[in-house]
Parts: structure tokens; C-alpha cells; sequence
């Protein structure tokens, strides 16, 4: 299958210029470049203009409850632990209202691909501040300016525990695209902070501000050792792209032995027998 | 009949909640048909706990006020119990002060001195007790022994059963309270609580997901299920809070698997949202509502039901929802496992509604059968090869407002289940045409589960006095009362909504009719008045967090004269 054919034939609604569209692409051409059939995948779209992805690809698809996705595909990857499951969010979403479940997928580490489509600001409710938004930003639910210390959610997640953790940037297609590769392929919660232009409300992070600051980890970086890890995190100037932290780790669904042999799919809805466990109570 | 009741009582921390219920074991396996009635305040050490077993050689339903003996293990009983003259009462006397001039029949039993002398701990107290309520009541200590060996460890074992025979050796023959013989047929009945009768239909009926946020009184769900999640390969899952709890069933459901959710009503408030979301994406979901006190945080461990209006009008919108109100462990067991038929059948939230009286209480009702229990998972489609990639009309109408389900992975039935207003395939829709026809597909279905659902049902004479009108738990004392008059019989709902009104309409009208329940305002009432325009001006309310005593009743109905 070709990118192309991930196509859902709805066409997208985000402002021209959007960074959503570069994610789109990404997604679609590395579900392609994997050989992996939409029938087995699951897109779990959060609300904003984010959550829109689960229009446009060709997949099944759970738009959820807003901050909800990762409790959505907790419940999808352990009941069908065959599909691959990607989640799209944004950073009001994810780090606003969905952010202890974030933390507690990574605790998890189920087996699910993580995007966040970091904006720096609400999109879709036109443009209040968000948990990744700086101090002093005035928004329209900060007019004089926001005086909460931004999230740095790499760090969060880091700290949490994660095992795979990336930035990615609409900027750079390709890159992104194969740091999404990297992420279905990882066995275990994938998480991407995707730097998203807001060509309409977030004025501030802008591809000019991005171009400016970006650069990609190369091959000399250790993306196992987890001292540069949250050094490349905390870096001010710069801003660093790629996989910046990445280490083995046992996965969720094998951790339960009810799913050893097959899907949980599989063997529900059936009549059980259950008289050796009446006879207890007699 | 001669109903006898015994109930044990001392802090929290003395083994109150496992000596209680081993004993209404052992009642019942020495042939009484027993309930078993626990109090508990909602702390760990300290605070006055209670277990009251009422039992006969005739079915028993529910509890009692009274109580014929009483077992006494500290001094916090004596101030909170109302001791009377006729009262048996087992106390260590010499040691707790003010209670010389009690009159009651005193069984003097020197539980500090047994425990000194035997170089006993003093968790086995609870064990002396035993062995003199078996001496007492002239139970078998062999059954007694049996559960000991059961329900003990095997390090603990020895020293509890020497301290049963101790405290029997205590016992003088004209201690002995005369009992009815057992009844060997309720030797096979099943003494159970309702959470687990919830959680075994729902086994039974191939559940395969269960996720929450631990809430009394329906903790215990979550903690039977998590037991058993290996034996009968069943993914149990303690989230990080409700709203969590709700969304991972509605995923599981989502991609085919038989799931359900259960809470109280403080976690039902955090679930109300996801409640929606099943909604809207007509995902099957069954949800165990065991209501207590309270809003927020209210009375957690004890009784109320006044969560009906709260579930029948949850989340914002209009939407159909299936509400199950059973009253004892069979209607526990069978809705239950119905329920997620209903589920996957209408693709609707379906509840079942229960309280901390059926929760947490042991009835003994005779063994679950699986006569006439058969699976329907609704309308499930089977693929197609050839268009792998196609999307399906997941949410076009198949029959009866019904649409077809496509579970994720099936070629050809590609869709997207969202939270928005969409079409046929899923696609976020906004335009008028296609939401009136959602709403009014989704709203068919009513029309359909109306006739499949029970209607409430008379218990008792045709004709009396007075028709009581329940639902949920308190069909128990209703049916413990009728035992000693026939002066009401009563209606009890085991489902309110949506049923029949036209018919309930039939069934209530020209009698003399009092709602009875556990809650403030009369909340069944009101549903009647709105759905039939009956209104029960006579009701009988109870809302101190205890159900109705079967006294309360009969005095209710003596007064009604
Ligand atoms: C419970 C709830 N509260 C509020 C909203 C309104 N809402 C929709 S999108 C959104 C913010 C989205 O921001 P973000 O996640 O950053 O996504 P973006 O639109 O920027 O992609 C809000 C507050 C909602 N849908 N649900
Ligand atoms: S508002 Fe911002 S995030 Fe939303 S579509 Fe427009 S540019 Fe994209």
C-alpha cells in the first residue's frame, strides 16, 4: 500500500499552513513504508484540532472524550493486542486534561504509538494558553500574560519512566515520519512530541522560530544513556529532534499471562462454566 | 416460624467481618436458610463493628432489629447496642465495667483469662466466641472446624480451633438456646453476597474486561473479579481513577470485547462523561452501580438508594439507557449476566443498579442454573476480503434502530466510532437531516428493549390492605415482613426504564399504594408520577444509611390501620 492509499477521502479542515497536515503525512507514509493494512490499525484521536486526525486515515478509528485517548487504547491494545494502535492528541489533551493518564500509560508500557501534536496552545477553543505555553505569553484566557511555569513534558514523561521518548517537527516530514516508524516499531509506549505550528493562534511558535532553533540528534548522540537524555531536554537555546531517549523494556500485554496464546477477543462472549466456583459458596 | 437472630459485635480490627460470615456458614451448612447483615464504620482500627446473622428452617430474607444473642467482645458494644431483657449476651462480664445491673440472660465467659492462661494473642477472641455461638446452638463443631480449616491459614489454624473447644468447655448445658432442627434443604443453597452473584453472572456471560477505580461498596466486584482474571483469562484492571475505569471498558468494548465497569456514585459522577461517549458510539457497556449515602463523599459503608433519578437522566442529552434495579441474588446473577446481552444486542450503557444492603450482605438462595442462558452478541459483521480497505456503514440501521458492529481488524469494516454526531460510517456530521435521523434511529431501539424488559412483579396476596411499591434491595425486608402479615402485598421493579408505563399503569391503578425506599424524596415515586401521572402521596422513606428492619415494616403496616 501507498501512502496515498491511507487516504480517508475526507478532506481536512485544518487552516492552510497547518502543522497538522506534515503529521498526516507522516502517519500515512509510515504506516506504508511498514506494509501494515488500515484494517489492523486503530487511530485514537483526542479532541482539538488534533483529535481531526481521525478523519483522515484510512483505519478504523476512536474519536474519544477530551485528555481520553490513552485509557481508550489501553482498553483496545489489551482486548486485541494483534493491532497497532496510534494516538493522536494535543497538548491541551495530553498535558492538560489527560495528563495522569499519561503518566500511568507510561507506568504501563503498553504497546501504542503517542502523538502529540505540541501547538503550545489551544487550537480548536481559538487560542487560550496551554500547559506547554511560556510565561509572559499573552493569550486570550491570559490577556496579561501567563504567569504558570510551562510543562516540560519530555521531562514528565522521562521522569515517569518512559523508555521511548522523541521530538519530532512538522518541519520535517521525513524525519518524523521515520521517528513514527521508530515508535510502531518499538515494543512499548512510544512517545513523540511532535513541534506543531498554529498558523492562526500560535503566532509565537512558528516555523521561523522552529528553523531557527532545531537540530537532529545524529548517530554520535547515546540515546540510551539517560544523564544526556534529560540534558537534551532541559537545553534552552536549542532545540533537539529525534529519539532522545530509547531503552528496553518489558511490554504490557505480555506481562498478563490470559493473554499468552491468543487476543482477549478471542475468547470473550462465551458461556462459562463456573460451578467449581459455585461450590465455594456452599 | 421461629426466625432466631445472633449477632457478634467489638472494634474494628477483631475479626468481626471473618467470624461473622464463617458462622452464617455454618448455620447455613448445619441446614438454616441464613442472611447476614455487616455494619461497619469507615475506619480501619477502632469504631463499633457489627455482623447480624438472622436464620430459621424457613427461607429468611433480611434483618432483624432484634437480636436473641448477642456476642459481646469489647465494651464498645454496650454503648451501642440497646440490651434488653430476653437477649442471650456472651461478654467477658468480670471485665466490663457498668454492665452488673444489666438485665439480660448473661453467658459469663472469662475471654481475658482464657487468653492469659492459654498464652493466646487476642485475635483469637473471636474464635472463643464461636465455639461457645456453636456450644449455644448446638451446631456440629466438626462443621465448624471444617471452615475454620478453610478460611484459616495453616499457621494460625491449631490455635483458633483450641480456642473454639475452649470457649465450648465454657458453656453449661443450660446455657443451650433451643433452636429448630435444620432443614437439609438449604444445605446446597449458595450463601453469597450480591457483588459476588454480580460478578459471577458477569463471568458467566464471557466477560472479558473489567476496569475501575476501587469505591465502596462495589470494591468487592473489582476484588472477587481480580481473583478469579487468571482462571478464567478476564483482564481486570484498578485504573488510575473512574474516568480512566469507564473509557478502558468502552475501548475494550470498542474493539469487541465483552466489557464492564462498576462504581458508586461519587465515581459514577467522575464516569458520567464516559456514560456519553458509550452513547453516542453505541459501544456495549455494562456498568454496577452500588449506591450508598450521600452526595460526595457521604456515608461509604452504608445503605441508600437515591441514585435512580441520577442514572436515569446521566450525562447531558437525551439517550436511551437500560436501567436494571434487581432485588436479591438471583435477579443479581440472571440481570447480570442479561444485561450484557441487552449491551451488546441495543448497543446501549446498561445498569445494574444495587446498594450496600445487597452489596455487601449474604443471602442464601438455592444454586444458579444454566437453564434457558444463551449468548447474543448482537449483530457482528463477519468481513470482507475482497475490499479490505473499505469503510463499513457501521451506523446505518440494520433492524429496530440497531446498526451492525465491526470489530477492529475485520477487513472491510473499516469505521470510526467518535464522541461527535457522525454518519453512516462515523464521520463527524453536524448537518440537521442526518441528527434528526440518529435520534430518532437511536431512539428505536427504546420501542424494542421496553418489551423485553420485566415488569415489575406482585409479591404476596392479590388483594390487601396496602400495595407497597420498591424496587432494588428492598423486596428483602418486604419479603421477610410478609412472613408475618398479610395485611400488604407489594410491587417490586426490577427494571425501571425502559418498560411498559402503559401496562405498570394497569397493574398500579385502584390500589392503595405506599412507596417504600431507602431514600429522601421517594425517587421511584416520582418516576411513576411523571411516566403514569399516578402519584403516591403515601410513602414510606428511610434514609439513615440502615435498610428497613422487618420490624419497621410490620409496625408501618400495623399503624396504616
Ligand atoms: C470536557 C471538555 N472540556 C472542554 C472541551 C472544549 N475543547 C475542545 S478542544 C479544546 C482544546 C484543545 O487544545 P489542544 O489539545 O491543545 O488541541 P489543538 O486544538 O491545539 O490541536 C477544548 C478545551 C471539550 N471538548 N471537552
Ligand atoms: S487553529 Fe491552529 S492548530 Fe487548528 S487547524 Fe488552524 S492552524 Fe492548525
Amino acid at each position: 500500500m501507498k501512502a496515498m492509499d491511507f487516504n480517508s477521502g475526507k478532506i481536512p479542515v485544518w487552516c492552510p499552513g497547518c502543522g497538522n497536515f506534515a503529521i498526516w503525512n507522516a502517519i500515512k507514509g509510515a504506516l506504508a513504508d511498514l506494509e501494515i493494512n488500515g484494517k489492523d490499525v486503530v487511530n485514537i484521536s483526542g479532541i482539538g484540532c488534533s483529535g481531526k486526525m481521525l478523519n483522515h486515515l484510512r483505519t478504523y478509528g476512536f474519536h474519544t472524550l477530551h485528555g481520553r485517548t490513552l485509557p481508550v487504547a489501553t482498553g483496545v491494545k489489551l482486548s486485541n493486542h494483534k493491532l497497532t494502535v496510534v494516538v493522536n492528541g494535543g497538548d491541551g489533551d495530553g498535558y492538560g486534561m489527560g495528563v495522569g493518564h499519561f503518566i500511568h500509560a507510561i507506568r504501563r508500557n503498553l504497546d501504542v504509538t503517542y502523538l502529540v501534536h505540541d501547538n503550545h496552545i489551544y487550537g480548536l477553543t481559538t487560542g487560550q494558553a496551554s500547559p506547554t505555553t511560556d510565561r509572559g505569553l499573552k493569550s486570550k484566557s491570559t490577556p496579561h500574560g501567563v504567569i504558570d511555569e510551562p510543562l516540560n513534558p519530555l521531562a514528565v514523561a522521562l521522569n515517569a519512566g518512559a523508555t521511548f521518548v522523541a521530538r519530532g517537527y512538522s518541519g520535517e516530514v521525513e524525519h518524523l515520519k521515520e521517528l513514527i516508524k521508530e515508535g510502531i516499531n518499538y515494543n512499548g509506549f512510544a512517545y513523540i512530541d511532535i513541534l506543531q505550528p498554529c498558523v492562526t493562534f500560535g503566532k509565537t511558535y512558528s516555523y521561523e522560530y522552529y528553523d531557527e532553533r532545531i537540530y537532529k540528534l545524529d548517530e554520535s548522540y547515546d540515546f540510551t544513556n539517560f544523564d544526556n537524555a534529560m540534558e537534551k531536554i532541559w537545553e534552552k537555546e536549542k532545540i533537539a529532534l529525534g529519539i532522545i531517549y530509547k531503552k528496553e523494556r518489558d511490554e504490557y500485554a505480555s506481562l498478563h499471562p490470559q493473554l499468552k496464546d491468543d487476543i482477549l477477543v478471542n475468547s470473550t462472549g462465551k458461556l462459562r462454566d463456573i460451578l467449581e466456583e459455585l461450590e465455594k459458596f456452599k | 416460624m421461629s426466625v432466631i437472630t445472633w449477632k457478634i459485635g467489638g472494634p474494628a480490627g477483631f475479626g468481626i467481618m471473618s467470624a461473622g460470615p464463617m458462622f452464617a456458614m455454618a448455620l447455613k451448612r448445619s441446614g438454616y436458610s441464613v442472611h447476614g447483615y455487616p455494619e461497619y464504620p469507615s475506619i480501619i482500627r477502632g469504631g463499633y463493628n457489627n455482623y447480624h446473622v438472622t436464620f430459621s428452617d424457613k427461607p429468611v430474607f433480611s434483618v432483624y432489629n432484634r437480636c436473641d444473642i448477642l456476642v459481646a467482645l469489647d465494651k464498645v458494644v454496650f454503648d451501642s447496642e440497646t440490651i434488653t431483657k430476653n437477649m442471650i449476651v456472651i461478654a467477658d462480664f468480670d471485665n466490663i465495667k457498668g454492665t452488673e445491673d444489666l438485665e439480660c440472660k448473661k453467658v459469663n465467659i472469662p475471654f481475658k483469662k482464657i487468653l492469659k492462661d492459654n498464652e493466646l494473642p487476642d485475635i483469637v477472641k473471636n474464635s472463643i466466641a464461636l465455639g461457645v455461638s456453636a456450644k449455644i446452638l448446638g451446631i456440629d463443631e466438626e462443621i465448624l472446624f471444617t471452615l475454620f480449616k478453610e478460611n484459616y491459614p495453616a499457621k494460625v489454624l491449631d490455635m483458633n480451633i483450641s480456642a473454639a473447644k475452649i470457649g465450648m468447655e465454657f458453656c453449661l448445658d443450660e446455657m443451650k438456646f433451643k433452636v429448630p432442627k435444620g432443614n437439609s434443604n438449604f444445605k446446597d443453597n449458595l450463601l453469597m453476597t450480591g457483588n459476588e452473584a454480580i460478578a459471577l453472572g458477569a463471568v458467566k456471560a464471557g466477560l472479558g474486561f473489567y476496569s475501575t477505580y476501587p469505591m465502596t461498596p462495589a470494591s468487592s466486584i473489582l476484588h472477587y473479579l481480580a481473583k478469579l482474571e487468571e482462571k478464567y483469562g478476564i483482564i481486570v484492571k484498578h485504573t488510575e481513577d473512574e474516568i480512566s475505569g469507564i473509557i478502558m471498558a468502552i475501548g475494550a468494548s470498542y474493539a469487541g470485547v465483552r466489557a464492564m465497569t462498576g462504581t458508586s456514585g461519587g465515581g459514577l459522577s467522575l464516569m458520567t462523561e464516559g456514560v456519553g461517549l458509550a452513547a453516542i458510539t453505541e459501544t456495549p457497556l455494562v456498568i454496577a452501580l452500588s449506591q450508598r449515602p450521600g452526595p460526595a463523599t457521604g456515608m461509604p459503608t452504608w445503605t441508600e438508594q437515591a441514585d435512580l433519578k441520577f442514572v436515569l437522566n446521566i450525562s447531558q442529552d437525551e439517550f436511551v439507557k437500560i436501567v436494571l434495579t434487581p432485588g436479591d441474588l438471583n435477579e443479581l446473577f440472571y440481570m447480570t449476566f442479561e444485561a450484557f446481552n441487552l449491551a451488546d444486542r441495543y448497543q446501549v450503557p446498561v445498569f445494574v443498579l444495587t446498594d450496600k444492603f445487597l452489596s455487601e450482605s449474604h443471602f442464601c438462595e438455592a444454586i444458579f442454573s444454566d437453564n434457558g442462558l444463551k449468548i447474543d452478541r448482537g449483530f457482528i459483521f463477519e468481513g470482507n476480503s475482497e475490499a479490505p480497505m473499505e469503510f463499513f456503514p457501521r451506523y446505518k440501521e440494520v433492524e429496530n434502530g440497531i446498526p451492525m458492529k465491526s470489530n477492529p481488524g475485520t477487513p472491510g469494516g473499516l469505521y470510526k466510532a467518535p464522541g461527535n454526531e457522525h454518519d453512516e460510517f462515523g464521520f463527524v456530521a453536524t448537518d440537521s437531516r442526518t441528527r434528526i435521523k440518529n435520534q430518532d434511529r437511536r431512539f428505536k431501539k427504546e420501542e424494542f428493549i421496553k418489551k423485553e424488559l420485566p415488569l415489575p412483579r406482585l409479591y404476596g396476596a392479590k388483594e390487601a390492605e396496602i400495595t407497597f411499591v420498591c424496587w432494588g434491595s428492598t423486596k428483602q425486608p418486604l419479603m421477610e415482613a410478609l412472613k408475618h402479615t398479610d395485611k400488604f402485598n407489594f410491587f417490586h421493579f426490577s427494571a425501571v426504564n425502559p418498560i411498559d408505563w402503559e401496562k405498570v399503569k394497569e397493574l398500579l391503578k385502584d390500589k392503595n399504594l405506599v412507596a417504600i425506599e431507602t431514600n429522601y424524596t421517594g425517587q421511584l415515586a416520582s418516576v411513576i408520577a411523571e411516566k403514569t401521572g399516578i402519584v403516591i402521596k403515601d410513602k414510606y422513606l428511610k434514609y439513615d444509611g440502615r435498610p428497613f428492619f422487618v420490624e419497621e415494616i410490620i409496625e408501618f403496616v400495623k399503624r396504616g390501620n
